[in-house]
């Protein structure tokens, strides 16, 4: 389990995960927990800002680049890496943006390999866990 | 395994959550995960139809807010699903009085006042399952 691997003692890990199709949020969000992960589903940025917001604990975020609405997931990247840059973020998308190194830590091509989620996942939480 | 209640979900027990509040649904997914379901949330009823009209996604009951944006709202989902995924379990929950009388109508029980206990939610799941049928031994497969 990942939330154990990292750190000396067992803690929750909580990714923020923002994706508007509402299977492949669920492919996800299952994959995520299989790897023992807490998940936080949300449909779109508006969403995710609320989450974000609230007192919820988020270390990752991995959001879809293209969604409804006013704030697309590069924006949502921006915002979280300015106001929460503790919080790692992985982008989605099925073209990937010319450069994210200012303001996320992956990026992630549709249509997702799980695999390289579960060890995106993994290497980013790692980072993070070291971190603290 | 939760111990918040005196009788747990049994395996491969799945609930569809449809909530279009994200703080309000991720509290009562997060406490029915903990209860032991195997839970999809769905923010809309859009989303809900879409989970719906997946045959190999195995649901046991829908769980929907009758008050929510959008050009379904729970009563035409609970409709909807009455009509196309017969054996599934509806409770509906909601506000106002108007629309919690009109939802006796349509699920077994009667709709689930809101605010609601999360516990209260999970003792209605239990009721309506435990008056079925063993119908399938698994649960729900893992990918879409």
């Amino acid at each position: 389990m990942l939330a154990v691997e990292g750190g000396t003692s067992p803690r929750e890990l909580t990714v923020l995960l923002v994706e508007d199709e509402v299977l492949t949020r669920l492919m996800l969000a299952d994959e995520l927990r299989s790897q023992g992960l807490q998940v936080l589903e949300a449909s779109n940025a508006d969403e995710a800002l609320t989450v974000l917001h609230s007192s919820l604990p988020v270390h990752l975020l991995f959001t879809d680049i293209r969604m409804p609405g006013e704030m697309d997931g590069v924006a949502l990247a921006k915002f979280a890496h300015a106001r929460f840059p503790r919080i790692k973020s992985i982008i989605g998308s099925s073209w990937q943006p010319e450069s994210i190194g200012d303001f996320a830590d992956a990026f992630l091509a549709k249509p997702y390999d799980l695999r390289e989620l579960a060890e995106q996942v993994r290497r980013l939480l790692g980072e993070s866990d070291d971190e603290q | 395994m939760s111990s918040r209640s005196g009788q747990a979900a049994k395996a491969g027990e799945t609930v569809l959550v449809v909530e279009d509040e994200v703080l309000l649904r991720l509290s009562i997914a997060a406490y029915l995960r903990d209860c032991g379901y195997s839970v999809i949330e769905a923010a809309d009823a859009d989303e809900a139809v879409l989970v719906l009209k997946q045959p190999d996604l195995d649901i046991d009951v829908l769980f929907t807010e009758i008050e929510k944006p959008g050009a379904m709202d729970g009563f035409g989902l609970a409709q909807w699903t009455r009509a196309n995924r017969r054996g599934l379990d509806v409770i509906l929950t909601g506000t106002a009085p108007r629309a919690v009388n009109a939802a006796a109508n349509l699920c077994e029980d009667g709709p689930v006042p809101k605010p609601y206990e999360p516990q209260l939610v999970h003792d209605r799941i239990r009721r309506l399952l435990a008056a079925r049928p063993p119908r399938r031994p698994a649960g729900r497969p893992k990918k879409p």
